[in-house]
């Protein structure tokens, strides 16, 4: 076996730039790369042809098969993890109806009416009930938008591999903090309860402590009645996970905890 | 290109990046309109079905939606780092199909490899030209190395192996994979320094 004290900081950055160095070397190689200016600029570059690797697919994968309304469904699951991520800025553009079905609908509406014969009071008509298609709209968006995310989440919970682990603090009420753990996607779901809100400028931060030290991951809010919900949460991958934890930062994140610990669990690696 | 200049300039790659990581979704449906061809293929050549490869596609938007905030422009182009992703992606949910066709012996069939009655596909013109050109340049180049040092590459970044994986599963030894590696995306890089996609910055 050749070992990777042999190989030179030029042979790792190819292998390293198409994900072909395991993790441990991995990360090695990363600690050298960050001093090292020449090496980053090979990546850089080895990265770039990587990229375009994706493109020697099969012709079957040619532009002309994408299907349509994929960027739609982009957009949409964009749309319901910026809703469950920012659950106050959320209620303000959740509402806004944005089904192209809909606007079919009432444009056929604006037709049928067109046609009719008393042409002034069926706009003054038209008018009323386009309102109240607009409204029923936006509540249907909201509700297919909830049910489809509870479902989602549901759905990830009940993969096979997905672990849960409790964080806890005393306190009166008790929070507490549930975090699932899907080990093959390397994902998590956190879910909150009875905590309590954030003073103005400040937000839940969790951390993966990894080898010993702790790992930044997203911050979150809970909403007002203390109930808070991530999803899709990437796992630090490599390394040993001994726990998880939950500290009070600025809004922003920090690389490093500024508070003391408020809730905490272990993950046993099973 | 007479073309481009009459258009008006596009908002450069890394700014779409910052205006996603400010909240601005649309930020991401250009991006998906330039690069989602792009994703879509590598996520086709690894999972190798339409539906997974659309989920994976989902996927990585998603993620590139949370991820935006760190995303460091020095570091390479948005493309680059968006590939990664649904590279990424792609292989998890291998991973863990393996997994569970493990488990229920009789996989599912799955959907038929007919083209799918689709709608029309409209990305920016300009760039589907470009990603048909890079694309003809990445067979080419990929022409150009030894068949052994083209099977680990893709080996490597289509099935994610390691070098060590790639070398159990050859049954070379390892050091002549490694230098395979290496050759071959030196070679790769030569022939394709002109076409890398657009810079993060």
């Amino acid at each position: 076996m050749t070992g990777p004290a042999q190989d030179s900081p030029q042979d790792l950055a190819a292998a390293y730039a198409l994900g072909a160095l395991p993790a441990d070397e991995a990360r090695r190689f990363e600690a050298f790369l960050a001093s090292s200016p020449e090496a980053q600029r090979e990546v850089q570059e080895y990265r770039e042809v990587a990229a375009l690797l994706a493109l020697a697919g099969p012709e079957s994968a040619a532009p002309s098969s994408l299907p349509a309304d994929l960027r739609d469904r982009v957009l949409a699951r964009v749309a319901a993890q910026k809703a469950r991520t920012l659950p106050a800025a959320a209620r303000a553009t959740a509402g806004r109806p944005s089904s192209a079905v809909w606007v079919a609908l009432a444009a056929s509406l604006l037709l049928a009416v067109g046609l009719g014969a008393g042409l002034v009071s069926a706009r003054g008509k038209l008018a009323a009930v386009e309102t109240e298609l607009t409204a029923r709209n936006s509540a249907l968006a909201q509700a297919t938008q909830k049910l489809s995310e509870r479902e989602a989440t549901l759905h990830s919970i009940l993969e096979p591999g997905v672990q849960m682990f409790q964080l806890t603090s005393s306190g009166d009420p008790e929070p507490g903090i549930q975090l699932f753990w899907n080990r093959q996607r390397h994902e998590a779901i956190v879910h909150g309860f009875r905590l309590k809100p954030v003073p103005a400028g400040k937000a839940y931060q969790l951390w993966f402590i990894k080898d010993g030290a702790p790992v930044p991951s997203i911050t979150f809010k809970p909403e007002a009645d203390g109930d808070a919900q991530v999803q899709g949460i990437p796992v630090p991958e490599g390394g040993s996970l001994s726990a998880a934890a939950i500290t009070v930062e600025p809004e922003g994140g920090s690389a490093q905890p500024t508070s003391p610990i408020l809730m905490v669990g272990t993950l046993k690696q099973s | 290109m007479p073309d481009a200049a009459s258009r008006p300039s596009p908002a450069a790659d890394g700014d779409l990046v910052a205006r996603a990581a400010q909240g601005e979704e649309r930020a991401i449906g250009t991006l998906y309109d330039r690069y989602g061809t792009v994703l879509y293929a590598v996520a086709y050549r690894i999972v190798g079905q339409r539906a997974d490869a659309e989920e994976v596609v989902l996927e990585a938007f998603a993620q590139a939606w949370r991820d935006a905030p760190r995303f460091e422009a020095g570091r390479g182009s948005v493309a680059g780092w968006l590939t990664m992703i649904a590279r990424s992606r792609a292989l998890d949910l291998v991973r863990a199909r393996g997994r569970r066709d493990r488990i229920t012996a009789s996989a599912a069939a799955d959907r038929p490899e007919t083209p799918p009655a689709m709608g029309e596909f409209r990305p920016d013109p300009g760039d589907a030209l470009d990603h048909d050109e890079r694309r003809r340049q990445v067979r080419q180049a990929l022409e150009t190395l030894s068949p052994p040092q083209r099977q680990a590459i893709e080996l490597a970044y289509f099935e994610g192996l390691s070098q060590s994986e790639i070398a159990e599963r050859l049954e070379e030894p390892l050091g002549t994979v490694k230098t395979r590696v290496r050759l071959g995306m030196q070679k790769l890089r030569e022939c394709l320094r002109p076409f890398y996609f657009e810079r993060g910055t």
